[in-house]
């Protein structure tokens, strides 16, 4: 960051937070900020006071029609999505798990459970996921005891629409699973690989795909004690005995 | 809804977990949560229910349609929701789809009292308080500080649209904004502790 470059842009903070520059300059702050810390600390400093502006207004109730019109977009999407994909591999394990016992699963109500279980590309990966998975049964997300979920770092040049979070069961079965989305989906030659580090040591630990959608999961096998990190990378079909490239998207531990 | 009885005790980004997987009882509640201040942004910045239950419609599909760009590293669920209805409410301004409207948000804070939420009366009445709390900052600000705030967040105005409707240099607009902006923040603090 030149400081020329910085005097350019410093007093555009405040209108960038309230988005009243044009487009072209909102563009050229971004890159800026970018590089420039004394901005990044300047935005995240006033960000605050943007996030308070809504809250001063009037509440007022919306009109029943705008929540009838919304749930019945939502509910044909969900439709649409369950005919174009048979089941989704978009569910996490915790949730087929949940559909399997009831409870919250019973919110799902359209999706045929059996099926889900059956057709979950992720169970078929390693057959590890079942065992994992059933580490879950009687505490997953929904009831908060005692997992936790922890999002994940994603590398933003090479997989920009990435995210990903890692629900970690603690107590004496622990287990995680992870969960993708926007992830880029690969040719056929190459798979996501799931890694641990432990000790200095990468252990793999299965392999995984996302659907068009860009969502995927993958469980954690290793005993996570100890476990320092949990990595993902992109490999040739049928997985590296290493990682071949820094990862995509990592979890510390 | 009964479906919704087992959630709804769940914090927001628990429930917001749940959107992800794309459980649409879990978007329900969220809409359930957040429509009401999400429709009343939309309402303050467009002063017309029509525009405004378009803008939350639209803006509400596209939560759902990108439920997967939400990071809860990155701020709370409300904010990310009102974020999203405000993009959308000032696209609409822009687009001039409500082109009598300009001038009136551009006349200032006008008091539209409307009918009450159908909510519980305690979540009522915290966000009435904390609505009072926010507005007693912006009350502090100076005026100038305040309206350059205002007519770019609530009326979507460009910063040379400002300077233009108020004949000052965009330079002075932008300072008004960023110093605006410094003092909220320090007022809200202040009346929290
Ligand atoms: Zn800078």
């Amino acid at each position: 960051m030149s400081v020329e470059r910085h005097q350019m842009h410093e007093e555009d903070v405040g209108a960038y937070l309230l988005r009243a520059l044009s487009d072209v300059e909102q563009r050229r702050f971004e890159a800026h900020l970018e590089g420039c810390v004394v901005c990044q600390d300047e935005v995240s400093r006033l960000r605050p006071a943007v996030h308070a502006l809504p809250r001063s207004v009037h509440p007022m109730a919306p009109p029943r029609s705008l929540k009838a019109g919304l749930m019945a977009e939502v509910e044909r999407d969900v439709r649409e999505r369950e005919e174009a994909a048979g089941v989704s591999r978009r569910s996490s394990p915790f949730a087929r798990m949940r559909r399997r016992l009831g409870g919250v699963g019973s919110a799902f109500g359209g999706l045929r459970p059996t099926v889900a279980w059956v057709s979950a590309s992720v169970v078929l990966l390693v057959g590890v996921v079942s065992g994992a998975a059933g580490l879950y049964a009687l505490n997953d997300v929904t009831s908060g005891e005692s997992t936790r979920s922890v999002v994940a770092k994603v590398d933003k040049t090479r997989v920009p629409f990435g995210s990903g979070s890692l629900a970690v069961r603690d107590g004496p079965q622990e287990g995680a699973v992870l969960q993708v989305h926007g992830m880029p989906e690969l040719e056929d030659d190459s798979v996501y690989q799931l890694w641990v580090r432990r000790d200095g040591e990468v252990i793999s630990q299965s392999l995984f795909h996302v659907g068009v959608d860009g969502d995927g999961a993958a469980a954690v096998t290793e005993d996570l004690q100890d476990v320092d990190e949990v990595m993902v990378t992109r490999e040739s079909a049928g997985g590296a005995k290493a990682p071949s490239e820094k990862p995509v998207l990592s979890v510390k531990l | 809804m009964g479906h919704t009885d087992d959630i709804e005790s769940l914090a927001d980004e628990e429930v917001m977990h749940l959107v992800q997987e794309g459980n649409p009882r879990a978007f329900e509640l969220l809409y359930e949560r957040h429509g009401g201040p999400g429709f009343s942004l939309a309402y303050r910045m467009v002063g017309d229910r029509v525009v405004a239950e378009d803008i939350s419609q639209e803006a509400f599909l596209s939560i759902w349609r990108s439920r997967h760009r939400y990071q809860p590293d990155r701020g709370s669920v409300r904010t990310w929701v009102l974020g999203i209805v405000h993009h959308r409410a000032i696209d609409a301004l822009r687009r001039n789809l409500v082109h009598d409207r300009r001038r009136s948000s551009a006349e200032g804070i006008e008091e539209r009292h409307e009918a009450p939420e159908r909510e519980r009366t305690d979540v009522v009445a915290a966000r009435r308080e904390d609505a009072q709390h926010v507005r007693s900052a912006l009350g502090d600000l100076p005026h100038e500080q305040c309206r350059v705030i205002e007519l770019a967040y609530f009326g979507g105005f460009s910063h040379s649209q400002i300077a233009e409707m108020l004949d000052m240099p965009i330079g002075t607009v932008k300072g008004r904004m960023r110093l605006g902006l410094e003092k909220l923040r320090k007022g809200l603090k202040e009346k929290v502790a």
